[in-house]
């Protein structure tokens, strides 16, 4: 193996490792990756500027036979992982950010699949078309509706019953109250409510329950009214109506007719759910300029590359020039990447006090009263605890916030009692820190 | 803030049994339903809730943290410690950390709460972890009592005089090691104040510590100790004063020893060249017993080296020579300890040389004489026990450990000995030794059969962590076709080379 250094003048934009491995769906696909990772199990190795491909010797009698297009970045690999990317695309890229790989021309195998990934994608604007057309059938648009109006109405009642009969059965009440009217409310196509409702069946079970289950009912019946009034609302609270209900937007409306901003984004953020075997990741920017958030959501199903794949080109603590096209609703906050200008380069983002988070908090649930999980940006505050020993984000003013962390030691470690910039999702329950700036450490990823 | 508390007892009980309250700001609803009015109702309550948060005030902000003396390790060893942690080559840690230390540099404070947990189910860690945890480490402890150990770990004496006093078992013996390093005197009379009223299994702990700064000024309180209660306290007591050159205990054992082991006069040699006549002790006798050497010996009557048990009466001899000074023999043949383990022993029944090599190899160890041990090692006695001559290596100044060591290793090559002599040479193993090592890793790799690939295994697992990780370039001339646990050794040593290159920029 010759000298990593070697190789670098050829091939100038080799990724670093923990960007590699940020790519893995999970910790023991990034460790198996790094077993997998030996030059030894690998031959046929190449790369060029657009793609990285190889044959590793796995436990079968034929080579799986990998390669990772760079630019998305996309992977292929023939092996039976249900893991995306799996571990032997993981490897070959960490050779490849070793400098293990050197630069060849393609082979026919991976020549012809990332020719099929092109094709795919001048193909995608007008796969769509179809569904677009079908929705613009007005027969099939007037039977949704609905079906959904009809939908809300049962959850209506079933609101309205929850609070006649009294909150106080809650507590006893198994999973079924909840999932069953979930379940009613996917048939009725109105899936986007069904996700929120099965997830109440958890509230009774944390204190201070009854408060909480009452706002919940009181926002879900406040959402029913709005839909059932649609037609005398503002277009973008409709717009914010319809996308609560489970109305989507698809990606080329929105890349075509959503609101553009272009701005210097850092990255604030990012986590990964997991639910009904859907991991969905959420990215949080925040532009330098216009000091407004974005969420970018990507989602992927177990196994299957046709179920999507977790968006890993927006790192945390880098910051990108880029143009956003934003979903519509009255207070735009889910946008895609129309337009990137450059490469991402390190970055801090400018945050606020307290007193001005807050400030811009309740102005955004003005826009959109069902908000929740809002984006903060803390400057410069320090870690706190009250009497009961919970931890808070206290600023220079004395303001502060109570954190909700499962784990402090992080946070505490890189803070040290000393000031960062600390940014996390803002909810009922308290601040999710997610990411913290610190001087010495840069960002830390919490 | 009450209107919502009436709003949740209401929802609470069910609008069935009680009229919800009025909120006048509300906008109407459709008249007569109770229940939507009280869900309307708490949803302007709710907004105005959610929106109206103010901030918490009067918590207590989080006092700094010390300044760090040290600074941070560079960006690419930080990237390599977060691999380790999250469990590659988790067995480099150790190397990582003193190394890092070694360098004056710290862990950065992220990876701290990993690193804190692992010295939590791992003691042998802590040391190290100590060294690199920097002030941020101790800091992060004090708040956490899972990692308590790290505090007073390091460099910090934790706690005056008074622990000998008040503190627990440990404690007051890391407070005796320390004082018998700077001052062995006073140590000692420390514990002789206290000695008639500490428990059998405190007394041994304390003793042990008399192993730091044992001087002849020991003696009486040792020999006191023999007649102690305690088994272990006797034990220790005997084997402490074995190795104080100049003691009585030396020349009562240096007596029993000259009555086994005799220069056999010239004349005498005639046919036999021997010069070195043994007669192990008939019997053993309480004074024996005093002195450390139990009746049955360890080992004795045990199967041994392949070579069947050793018996009774050459256990004895063994353990009389291995308390026996080193400075008996020289002074007995007149010889430099070179010449003598070149003399030939009288060997009638081919055990008794095996004896009174060993014995001397066991006394050099414990006397820690350096001339002894080379001769020894040189000598090229004691082949069928090659552990107590690695055991030796030890003793030898260390610029001559390694040739010594690889010398040592050519010699045991091949045979099912290499492993257990291996084992007990501290690492790192570099220059000679490293070389013999990858000749013999080299050569047992091209041996095919199934046994050579089982100890080539342990070999290469053994060699992982000592080996001087330069040698993986050399271990990779053998070319591909290789077996697997060679294979895993080049890449634990890739590791290593890697690290510690990123540990010095």
């Amino acid at each position: 193996m010759s000298d990593p250094r070697d190789s670098f003048d050829t091939v100038s934009d080799r990724w670093e490792r923990g960007r590699v491995l940020g790519l893995a769906p999970d910790a023991a696909a990034a460790k198996a990756a790094g077993g997998v990772a030996a030059a030894a199990s690998w031959s046929g190795t190449g790369c060029d500027d657009g793609a990285v491909w190889g044959e590793c010797r796995g436990s079968g009698a034929t080579p799986y036979r990998t390669c990772a297009d760079l630019a998305e970045p996309a992977f292929h690999c023939t092996c039976p992982s249900r893991k995306f990317p799996c571990k032997h695309a993981l490897a070959l890229l960490l050779l490849w950010s070793e400098g293990a790989v050197g630069p060849g021309p393609r082979p026919g195998w991976a020549a012809e699949w990332m020719e099929r990934r092109r094709d795919r994608g001048r193909a995608a604007p007008a796969a769509p078309a179809a569904p677009a057309a079908r929705a613009r059938d007005p027969k099939t648009a007037e039977r949704r509706e609905r079906r959904v109006e009809d939908g809300l109405a049962d959850l209506d009642r079933w609101l309205r019953d929850q609070v006649a009969h009294g909150l106080a059965q809650a507590e006893k009440a198994s999973y079924r109250l909840w999932d069953d009217a979930a379940r009613r409310l996917v048939d009725a196509q109105a899936a986007g409510l069904s996700g929120p409702v099965r997830g109440l069946a958890s509230v009774p079970r944390r204190p201070g329950w009854p408060g909480r289950l009452l706002e919940e009912y009181a926002m879900l019946r406040l959402l029913v009214r709005a839909y059932q009034r649609r037609g005398e609302l503002p277009p973008e609270l409709r717009d914010t109506v319809r996308a609560r209900i489970g109305f989507t937007v698809a990606q080329e409306e929105v890349l075509s007719a959503g609101e553009r901003v272009r701005d210097r984004w850092t990255v604030t953020g990012s986590r990964d759910s997991a639910q009904d075997q859907l991991t969905t990741r959420r990215v949080w920017l925040r532009g330098r300029r216009t000091a407004r958030p974005a969420l970018v959501l990507s989602f992927a199903a177990p196994g299957a590359a046709s179920g999507g794949r977790l968006d890993a080109s927006l790192a945390v603590g880098t910051e990108v020039d880029a143009e956003l096209a934003f979903y519509p609703g009255a207070q735009p906050l889910r946008a895609l990447v129309a337009d990137r200008y450059g490469p991402a380069e390190e970055g801090t983002p400018e945050g606020t006090g307290i007193g001005g988070f807050l400030a811009e908090h309740a102005a955004a649930l003005a826009r959109d009263p069902w908000l929740d999980g809002w984006p903060a940006t803390l400057a410069a505050v320090r870690l706190g605890r009250d009497e009961g020993g919970d931890l808070y984000a206290v600023d220079g003013s004395g303001d502060a916030l109570p954190l909700r962390l499962t784990d402090p030691w992080r946070l505490l470690a890189v803070a040290g009692g000393g000031p960062v910039t600390l940014s996390g999702e803002w909810g009922a329950g308290g601040l999710r820190p997610l990411t913290a700036w610190q001087a010495d450490e840069g960002p830390v990823v919490l | 803030m009450s209107a919502w508390s009436d709003h949740v007892t209401a929802a609470l009980l069910g609008t069935e049994r009680r009229d919800p309250p009025v909120l006048p700001e509300a906008p109407p609803g459709e008249a007569g339903d109770r229940a939507a009015r009280l869900l309307d109702q708490a949803a302007v309550l709710t907004l105005r809730r959610r929106a109206g948060r103010p901030a918490a005030s009067g918590v207590e902000v989080i006092a700094p943290a010390p300044g760090e003396d040290a600074p941070v390790v560079p960006p690419g060893a930080a990237a390599r410690l977060a691999r380790i942690l999250a469990g590659e080559q988790i067995r480099v840690l150790p190397e990582w950390l003193d190394a890092a230390a070694a360098h004056g540099r710290r862990v950065p404070a992220r990876l701290l709460p990993e690193l804190l947990e692992r010295g939590r189910s791992d003691r042998v860690l802590r040391p190290s972890i100590a060294r690199a945890a920097g002030r941020r480490g101790v800091w992060l402890a004090l708040r956490n009592t899972d990692w308590a150990y790290l505090v007073g770990a390091g460099d910090d004496p934790g706690g005056g005089a008074d622990v000998w006093e008040t503190g627990t078992r440990n404690q007051r013996v890391a407070f005796l090691t320390r004082l018998r390093r700077t001052d062995p005197g006073r140590a000692r009379d420390a514990l002789a104040e206290t000695w008639a009223r500490e428990p059998a299994p405190d007394r041994a702990a304390f003793l042990a510590t008399f192993e730091h700064g044992l001087t002849l000024a020991d003696e009486e309180f040792l020999e006191a100790a023999l007649e102690d209660r305690g088994k272990d306290v006797r034990q220790l007591a005997s084997d402490l004063l074995a190795r104080l050159p100049g003691s009585a205990y030396g020349r009562r054992m240096a007596a029993r020893a000259r009555a086994c082991v005799t220069a056999r006069p010239t004349r005498e040699q005639g046919r036999d060249p021997a010069a070195i006549a043994v007669e192990p002790p008939h019997e053993h006798d309480e004074d024996l017993a005093r002195d450390g050497v139990p009746f049955h010996p360890s080992g004795s009557f045990m199967p041994g080296n392949g070579n069947g048990p050793v018996g009774a009466r050459a256990a004895w001899l063994r353990e009389i020579l291995a308390r026996t000074p080193l400075g008996t023999w020289t002074e007995l043949f007149g010889l430099p300890p070179m010449e003598i383990v070149c003399l030939r022993v009288a060997d009638p029944d081919g055990r008794a040389a095996r004896d009174v090599h060993i014995g001397w190899a066991r006394a050099a160890l414990r006397q820690r004489d350096a001339d002894w041990a080379r001769a020894l090692l040189r000598g090229g006695v004691v082949v069928d026990e090659p552990e107590a001559l690695a055991g030796l290596l030890a003793v030898l100044p260390s610029d001559e450990r390694d040739p010594a060591a690889a010398d040592l290793i050519r010699w045991v090559d091949g045979q099912p000995d290499l492993l257990r002599v291996l084992e007990r040479v501290p690492g790192p193993w570099t220059g000679d030794l490293a070389a013999a090592v990858v000749a013999t890793l080299t050569a047992a790799a091209r041996r095919p059969t199934q046994r050579d690939e089982h100890a080539l295994g342990q070999l290469c697992r053994l060699a992982d962590q000592r080996l001087d990780p330069s040698a993986a370039s050399r271990l990779e001339e053998m070319g591909p076709a290789v077996p697997r646990a060679v294979t895993e050794l080049i890449t634990t040593l890739r590791f290593r080379d890697e690290m510690v290159k990123e540990l010095a920029e």
